[in-house]
């Protein structure tokens, strides 16, 4: 550790900053006078007043957290459980469902989306937050398994299985030990889980109903009209938000877990 | 690492509450659930609309005309008030029996029409549409960057254009421009025929450098590229970034379309859609839309309300005299040639 | 006695997925399948008439073609991915737990703002005499406007861009268990950096990076609209085709049968992939 150069920071640091620059864009072009999202026709705060006119975009934005949120809550649950009882047994058929999990990311959206819309009306489930959750779930699955999966693998099963035969129950070990061990992949699952139901509007488009317009379908579906910097100026408060609060809750959390150490070690 | 668990919930605590304060204005007059692209309508429109009717809009939005008759067919021909979409599809809800016929009498502005966009061919008694927007495709340039002049589809073939050219996504369209110097129609099913201009379509794709539906008028404005073939409101945003650019209606022939709106079979709230038509058939609330869209107004009694700046890309011009035909729905065999030469065509355009 | 409890319990934590599987997965998907086999109707919807026609439509020289640039754009976008994402994922293990913190909710912002619009931000960049350009004449690298947008390396920038982060947190949350002394212990049995690196860390790090390829290749056989945008829609994968016929041709039989050939072949690769590297951890992993 004492060698460590600072070239993997800098490489970290570069990284970042290319990820950063189209946003940057957007952030800068969220000022611009023209609708014309590509050229600079100079400062103006006319699209954040837009925005703030349009009731119809906060209210998809609202469905949109409400849709992300569950689904991938709901992913990271059924994914976990699975990842982690998979390791426990093997049935003939595990294999071949795990397989099947995996579909839904295989295949473009489209497909799924119009092959869900007919499933569901077959079903007859109504369209709405119901289906939109369902569908989401789908493909937000294989994200949060996977990723579990791959931390599970190579774990040393030896520890709760060790816990086990300290007169731990299954579930008790499974929270105390295992849980702990692979919360950064269920984390990061469920980050990205978010992240694609957030994005996601061609499936949406298929499944959702009459009160559940998402912000992607408000963004995606100005095809007659072309997409205006009202968007830009929406994205760049999300941006900010999303941005303040996290850095926010990571410090408190940085320094609460500083503290704790702290205690710990003196103790 | 637990903590990501609490920041991930804050945060969307915290979006949440932001998003709760944009809740819906409390109404009396029920709901129109409308179902059509995003941005058809100003904002004030819509919030004038329901200010002096007490009728809430939900407003819901499909990005393809595929897309609505797929819902609206799971819906079985309810859920949604009132939907705007392009001419062809209505042809194919009418037939699928999912529109329902219009009681004109409660369309007291109905005479507002401009009758040109009427008897056309997808309700040919016009008995279960009212035209929205209508728009023609047409040739757009830079004479900057162009060194010919440009007068109809032929042209954009010059060896000149290389790399230069933009085109919306339709292939209909784009086909149809190659069937258009043959001197075919867009509308021909000979499979032999579409084959011939897939073939005479190639020639063009060393000149293609961006085929897209959404925002080509921004590659024109910003030099990307020097000439397009483009929709009515690309043409508009267009003109008014750049007033030098030159419009040509194709020599050869123009497409022509129109965007129209019709009631579902079941529609749970009839009476707001007629209400709401009726209020955007108004001159003065017609004109502010046209702007908006900037589409073809389809309503003659807002033409003289529509402001200067916009009026010469929002009317006809009135010595108007182009062939125009509009893209109607084919066969499955030339539909299926069509779309096999487009690939083709697409294909050589990445070369 | 206990065994079997403790199998019943494991075989209810893993009913979930399998009920869920089986009925919103599966389920869709036999349709898909049927659907592939049905003949379209003459202008909407399908007749139910059985048919091979959709898969032999699919012989045909022109859409077999889309088949092959899909792969070629997956497989070049996936090493790529790996190329900038594994040492991403693995130099963000060392960091301290808060900067690792900071790192992650960094990498996650930007994918939490529509990728539509991130990628107008790109086409921006890219454009002719846009920010690019810019920067690369205001330096003296390039005299002239590069022409970028509507190429084939501005789509694979797009592709890298949007798959990155699967490979930096499946790679992250296999470093992120690594046991850093056996690396030091590697190194203080005189092993060079690269030695080390290669028998421990490499070796305890491969799920993590399998499994990051996977999730990059399977999304990536799908993903059309960044083709679209960055590439001008000139690159016509299969992806591109099945909206098309669903969107525009109104053929969805041969959409679904089209769907189907892709699935398998995506499997096929995944198959493949899985045989040659064949890691015992990764048994179970696809």
């Amino acid at each position: 550790m004492k060698n460590r150069t600072k070239l993997p920071n800098v490489y970290l640091g570069i990284i970042i900053a290319i990820m950063y620059l189209p946003i940057l864009i957007v952030i800068i072009y969220s000022f611009n006078t023209s609708r014309i999202s590509s050229i600079w026709g100079g400062f103006s705060l006319k699209w954040y007043v837009e925005l703030f006119r349009d009731q119809s975009i906060l209210e998809a934005l609202k469905n949109s957290i409400v849709l992300a949120t569950l689904s991938s809550l709901a992913a990271a649950f059924i994914g976990t459980i699975a990842a982690v009882g998979f390791t426990r047994v093997k049935l003939r058929s595990s294999g071949f469902v795990e397989y099947l999990s995996t579909l839904p990311i295989m295949i473009p959206e489209i497909i799924l989306g119009v092959v869900f819309l007919i499933y569901f009306s077959l079903l007859g489930l109504p369209f709405g937050m119901t289906t939109l959750i369902i569908a989401h779930t789908a493909f937000c699955i294989p994200y949060v398994f996977m990723l579990v999966k791959a931390r599970l693998a190579g774990m040393d099963k030896n520890l709760a299985e060790a816990a086990r035969d300290l007169g731990a129950s299954g579930p008790r070990a499974f929270l105390d030990i295992t849980f702990p061990l692979i919360l950064p992949a269920i984390a990061s699952g469920m980050l990205l889980a978010f992240a694609m139901s957030f994005d996601d509007v061609v499936i949406s488009i298929f499944v959702t109903g009459v009160n559940t317009n998402t912000l992607p379908i408000k963004i995606y579906t100005q095809l007659k009209t072309g997409v205006t910097p009202k968007i830009n100026a929406l994205c760049t408060l999300m941006f900010f938000v999303t941005v303040m609060l996290g850095l926010l809750f990571v410090f408190i959390t940085n320094i609460t877990n500083k503290r704790t150490t702290t205690k710990e070690s003196s103790q | 690492m637990k903590k990501i668990f609490t920041i991930l919930l804050c945060l969307t605590l915290c979006l949440g509450l932001i998003a709760g304060c944009a809740s819906k204005p409390q109404t009396s007059g029920g709901t129109l659930n409308l179902f059509t692209w995003e941005g058809m309508f100003p904002s004030q429109v819509l919030k004038g609309f329901t200010a002096e009717t007490g009728i809430a809009i939900n407003y819901n939005n499909f990005d393809y005309d595929e897309t609505m008759l797929a819902k609206l067919q799971a819906a079985k021909g309810g859920d949604y008030d009132l939907i705007i979409a392009d001419d062809y599809i209505i042809e194919t809800v009418i037939s699928e029996g999912l529109a329902q016929k219009l009681d004109r009498s409660k369309l007291t502005n109905y005479s507002n029409i401009n009758p040109f966009y009427q008897d056309q061919f997808f309700d040919p008694s016009n008995a279960y549409t009212v035209p929205y927007g209508a728009g023609v495709q047409t040739i757009v340039y830079d004479p900057a960057f162009v060194d010919i002049e440009i007068n109809g589809y032929a042209d954009l073939f010059d060896p000149s254009l290389e790399d230069n050219i933009g085109i919306i996504a339709n292939y209909r369209v784009i086909t149809g421009l190659a069937l258009k110097i043959l001197g075919e129609s867009y509308n021909t099913e000979d499979v032999d025929t579409i084959e011939a201009a897939g073939k005479k379509l190639l020639e063009l794709a060393p000149n293609i450098r961006v085929i897209k539906d959404d925002n080509l008028q921004d590659d024109l404005v910003s030099g990307e590229i020097a000439a397009a073939v483009m929709y009515t409101s690309q043409v508009t945003t267009a003109k008014l970034a750049r007033p030098d650019l030159k419009v040509v209606f194709p020599s050869e022939g123009i497409g022509f379309g129109i965007m129209a709106s019709f009631i579902p079979s079941k529609a749970p709230n009839a009476d707001a859609a007629y209400t709401f038509l009726d209020y955007i058939l108004r001159p003065e609330i017609a004109a502010e839309c046209f702007e908006w869209i900037g589409y073809y107004s389809t309503n003659s009694a807002a033409d003289s309300l529509i402001s200067k700046e916009y009026r010469d890309f929002l009317t006809l011009p009135s010595d108007f005299s182009g062939d125009t035909e509009m893209i109607q729905v084919i066969g499955a065999d030339a539909e299926d040639a069509h779309s096999k030469a487009w690939t083709a065509f697409k294909s050589a355009s990445g070369k | 006695m206990k065994t079997k409890r403790r199998n019943g319990l494991s075989l209810l934590s893993i009913m979930p997925l399998y009920l869920f599987t089986i009925v919103f997965v599966a389920g869709p998907l036999i349709y898909l399948l049927v659907l592939s086999f049905l003949t379209r109707a003459e202008v909407w919807g399908v007749v139910n008439k059985f048919t091979l026609d959709n898969y032999r439509n699919i012989l045909d020289p022109i859409y077999l073609k889309t088949f092959a640039e899909s792969f070629k754009l997956a497989i070049l976008s996936t090493s790529l991915v790996v190329l900038i994402g594994y040492p991403f994922g693995y130099f963000m293990a060392k960091l301290s737990a808060a900067w690792k913190r900071y790192m992650m909710l960094l990498i996650m912002i930007p994918f939490w703002i529509s990728s539509l619009i991130r990628l107008y931000g790109w086409i921006i960049i890219f454009r002719a005499n846009g920010t690019l350009d810019g920067i690369l004449m205001g330096i003296g690298i390039t005299s002239a406007p590069l022409k970028l947008l509507y190429t084939y390396p501005a789509v694979v920038v797009g592709m890298v861009y949007a798959l990155v982060p699967f490979m930096i947190f499946a790679v992250y949350s296999s470093a992120e268990k690594l046991d850093w002394s056996m690396v030091e212990a590697a190194r203080d049995l005189g092993a060079t950096r690269w030695k080390a690196f290669t028998t421990v860390s490499l070796k305890m790090t491969l799920p993590g990076l399998l499994s990051g390829i996977v999730l990059t290749f399977i999304p990536s056989m799908g993903l059309f609209f960044i083709a679209d945008l960055l590439g001008g829609n000139k690159i016509v994968l299969v992806g591109n085709l099945i909206q098309e016929q669903l969107m525009k041709a109104h053929n969805w039989p041969f959409a679904a049968a089209l769907s189907v050939v892709l699935m398998v072949l995506t499997s096929l690769m995944i198959f493949l992939y899985r045989r040659i590297t064949n890691v015992k951890e990764l048994e179970g992993l696809i």
